[in-house]
């Protein structure tokens, strides 16, 4: 982090966002999907796993994940996991629907602390976790990157609200919106 | 304000998270054509409302939004276990033992 600047948020640059559903249980449609989309989809619940780059598996349901692909190679993910995967099995294109933001710095935290009723302190919520919960009166799935920044993926219709939001909470921790050198 | 332990999250939530969804265990008459009106009124609109433990389904709204049962106090609010869909453990109190 630069000199003086508590928290940072800037917009990620994500290539597709998918959505996955079918049987955790079952062994054949987790490493099919691993094996296609290069990213283990986490079975624990909560949790999230990071391949190279962006890519990353986050944990939704106990039988639904969303893959976060990297800048050109979600394009024709969706029809290529299709064709491999049983038809019981659902992939939705979600690209269009959804907004990462990274938020880091030491004050972080408290800045998520101050948005949502889950408990956002470190001994609860370490590097690996990631949950959905209510953020600032709309919904987000917050994801623990590092012990002080964290991946915020929330809807596009609510992204100006919740920028703003973001804004305004981290105003007291002298934020930086990415841009500024 | 509820703390509700999602039993898929594995974790206790705020009640903001959560909505309720109604009376739980419900059976679905097994063949509506044969059913009577009364029968069916019965499976549709009839609800117990029990003083004390009651066995209702809430959803993981803003969570994994999934269905699930819990076993709540109309009493005191207090919330005696959580579970899955599709399960019902026998050592809990019965509804409405008062």
């Amino acid at each position: 982090m630069s000199d003086g600047v508590g928290v940072a948020c800037r917009e990620s640059r994500v290539g597709a966002f998918l959505n996955l559903r079918g049987d955790a249980a079952d062994p054949g449609f987790r490493n099919v999907a691993a094996s296609v989309t290069g990213v283990e989809l986490p079975v624990e619940p909560c949790t999230w796993r990071r391949h190279a780059g962006h890519a990353a598996a986050y944990w939704l349901g106990p039988d639904e994940w969303l893959l976060a692909m990297q800048n050109g190679v979600g394009v024709d993910l969706e029809s290529r996991l299709r064709d491999v995967l049983d038809p019981r099995c659902s992939v939705v294109d979600v690209s269009g629907a959804h907004v990462q933001v990274e938020l880091s710095g030491e004050d972080a935290g408290k800045v998520l602390q101050k948005s949502s009723p889950y408990d956002f302190d470190p001994r609860n919520f370490g590097v690996g976790r990631c949950v959905q919960t209510v953020f600032a009166k709309a919904t987000a799935l917050v994801a623990a990157r590092e012990a002080d920044a964290f991946d915020i993926v929330f809807r596009r219709s609510y992204a100006d609200y919740l920028l703003r939001w973001l804004e305004d909470a981290a105003a007291e921790y002298n934020a930086s919106d990415g841009r500024s050198p | 304000m509820l703390r509700i332990r999602c039993p898929y999250c594995q974790e206790a939530r705020s009640e903001e998270e959560f909505s309720h969804a109604g009376e739980a265990h419900i059976p679905r008459p097994a063949n509506p054509d044969a059913s009577s009106d009364a029968q069916w009124g019965e499976y549709l609109h009839l609800r117990r409302n029990p003083r004390g433990p009651h066995r209702e389904m809430w959803v993981h709204t803003a969570g994994c939004r999934r269905y699930f049962n819990v076993l709540r106090d109309t009493v005191n609010y207090e919330i005696l276990a959580t579970y899955a869909m599709g399960e019902r453990p026998a050592d809990e109190p019965e509804e409405g033992a008062l």
